[in-house]
């Protein structure tokens, strides 16, 4: 039983891409079959999150216009053997994406048995992020500690139960998590960021991880390992810990409080 | 290029479509363009994002005399500098027909004779026509359980809005009767949008953006402290919006 995951959030800029490597990493790391699809037409950027940008041959858009087949554009991951990659084009516009083509690919990525397709949405409300929304069973929202991705988060959330296959089709709606991502807790002790808390109860969703503020993020990506295969950092474990509450396991949130500092860091500074 | 014309053939070039918005009334009591410019001016920033390019429809029934059309040149002149853009006229009086042809604004429909009155709904014994679209009276609530979300629009048509969740920043909730939120409110309350001045708006936890009852409203920049995040009831009382915490 295969199932769609959208990793969006109506902002850009949040850690959507991110998100949408590490869970996917985390999952595949859990033995899992994944596939994960830029939906980002001409913004082209999974790719080097995931590090595989040099062995991009075809992509998501020569698979719906039949210039070649599901099997050549899936790229195989060189650290994890279940996870595979499917591209945006970086030449194409979002116009590419047809729901028909699409859905074409779905259907043949679930023929081939995958249990995860995780599709990295664009930013905005626009074509290729209705697409990238509109076939999914789940939908992870990420949301940074502000108000304006508060703000379009919730916008992402009434499209999400209204403008989806399974609204559509009355199966219940697209289940929703929340996850916070750039979570600072000194700046949420000082009041400059709204707290999980708060982001929960404007939203009225349950979080399934807080990523705290980390330099090992921007690391990653340029580096072009997913932040979660990284054993020393608190947002990989963060992240690690999202994948296991969305595999349905319970564990408490962890990183909300600033970690303290030891005598000699206070003494000369961190 | 062949299909290219093909496809623009078959567009068609127009597409007339009914549909219903709201609109803000402004009553005129003087045709003196400077004391219309001074107040609208006013008013205006006390919510610019609200008024400004707004459609505005203007009543000259709190006039009672026929204005000239000299006169109403100058009123719609005031009008615009204030940042509104007038486009109709609405009375009831002939006043507002002899404006309609040399102004070059439509005549609307009096606003708030648009439905009858409860009370002659409610006790009424002769046998009225029905309007084809009109819900039966006394029609239960339209009720809602998800969260109504930024962006989202909900309408009771006919009836009263109950929503049973939160209704988010940008969100707007509409009834022709009661607009009832159990849980937080921080978007939009229309209750009464046809008019209905026995409309109220009932919220769990008070952060509303916007509460209008039978088109008059209040912008809330910032909430009075009393009331925010309290359960509160408003009300028209004449011409005023009156708010007041349930259960205090």
């Amino acid at each position: 039983m295969t199932e769609i995951i959208v990793v969006t959030s109506g902002k850009g800029g949040v850690g959507k891409t991110t998100t949408s490597a590490s869970l996917a990493c985390g999952l595949a790391r859990r033995g899992k079959r994944v596939a994960v699809i830029d939906f980002d037409i001409g913004l082209r950027n999974l790719d080097l999150i995931m590090g595989c940008e040099r062995r991009v041959v075809y992509d998501f858009v020569n698979v719906i216009n039949g210039e070649c087949v599901l099997k050549q554009a899936l790229i195989k991951d060189k650290r994890l053997e279940t996870l595979h990659v499917l591209a945006a084009s970086q030449t194409r516009d979002k116009d590419a994406l047809t729901e028909e083509g699409v859905r074409r690919v779905l259907d043949e990525l679930i023929a081939e048995e995958f249990d995860y397709i995780i599709c990295d949405s664009p930013a905005g409300i626009e074509k290729g992020a209705h697409l990238a929304m509109y076939f999914a069973d789940r939908a992870v929202v990420v949301v940074n500690p502000e108000v304006s991705s508060v703000r379009d988060s919730d916008r992402i959330l009434g499209l999400l139960a209204s403008k989806t296959h399974r609204s559509a089709n009355g199966n219940g709606g697209v289940k929703e998590h929340l996850l916070l991502t750039r979570y600072n807790p000194r700046r949420v002790a000082n009041g400059e960021m709204l707290s999980v808390g708060d982001i929960k109860e404007i939203l009225g969703l349950d979080v399934i991880g807080v990523i705290p503020e980390s330099p090992d993020v921007l690391a990653a990506s340029n580096a072009g390992v997913p932040v979660i295969l990284n054993d020393d950092s608190d947002a990989a474990s963060a992240y690690d810990d999202a994948v296991a509450r969305l595999l349905g396991e319970e564990l408490p949130l962890r990183f909300l409080e600033e970690p303290k500092r030891g005598f000699f860091a206070r003494v000369f500074g961190g | 290029m062949t299909t290219q014309r093909a496809e623009a053939a078959a567009a068609p070039a127009i597409d007339i479509r009914f549909g219903q918005v709201g609109l803000i009334q402004v009553l005129i009591w003087t045709t003196d363009p400077g004391a219309i410019l001074d107040e609208l001016t006013g008013r205006v920033a006390t919510a610019p994002k609200f008024f400004q390019r707004t459609a505005v429809s203007l009543d000259v029934g709190p006039l009672g005399r026929e204005p000239s059309v000299e006169q109403m040149r100058g009123v719609l002149e005031a009008v615009r500098r204030a940042g509104m853009c007038p486009v109709g006229l609405s009375s009831g009086a002939a006043a507002a027909q002899a404006l309609t042809q040399p102004l070059g604004l439509p005549l609307l429909p009096p606003f708030r004779e648009f439905q009858p009155p409860a009370e002659a709904l409610g006790g009424a014994l002769r046998v009225e026509p029905v309007p084809a679209q009109a819900e039966p009276a006394g029609a239960l609530a339209q009720v809602h359980a998800q969260p109504v979300r930024s962006g989202q629009r909900l309408y009771g048509r006919g009836r009263d809005l109950v929503v049973t969740a939160m209704v988010g920043a940008g969100a707007e909730v509409i009834a022709d009767g009661c607009v009832h939120v159990y849980g937080a409110l921080r978007g939009r309350a229309v209750a009464g949008a046809r008019g209905e001045t026995a409309a109220r708006v009932f919220c769990q936890e008070f952060h509303a953006e916007l509460v209008s009852i039978a088109g008059v409203f209040r912008v809330f920049e910032t909430l009075p402290p009393e009331l925010a995040g309290k359960p509160v009831q408003a009300w028209l009382d004449g011409d005023a919006l009156r708010f007041e915490r349930l259960g205090a």
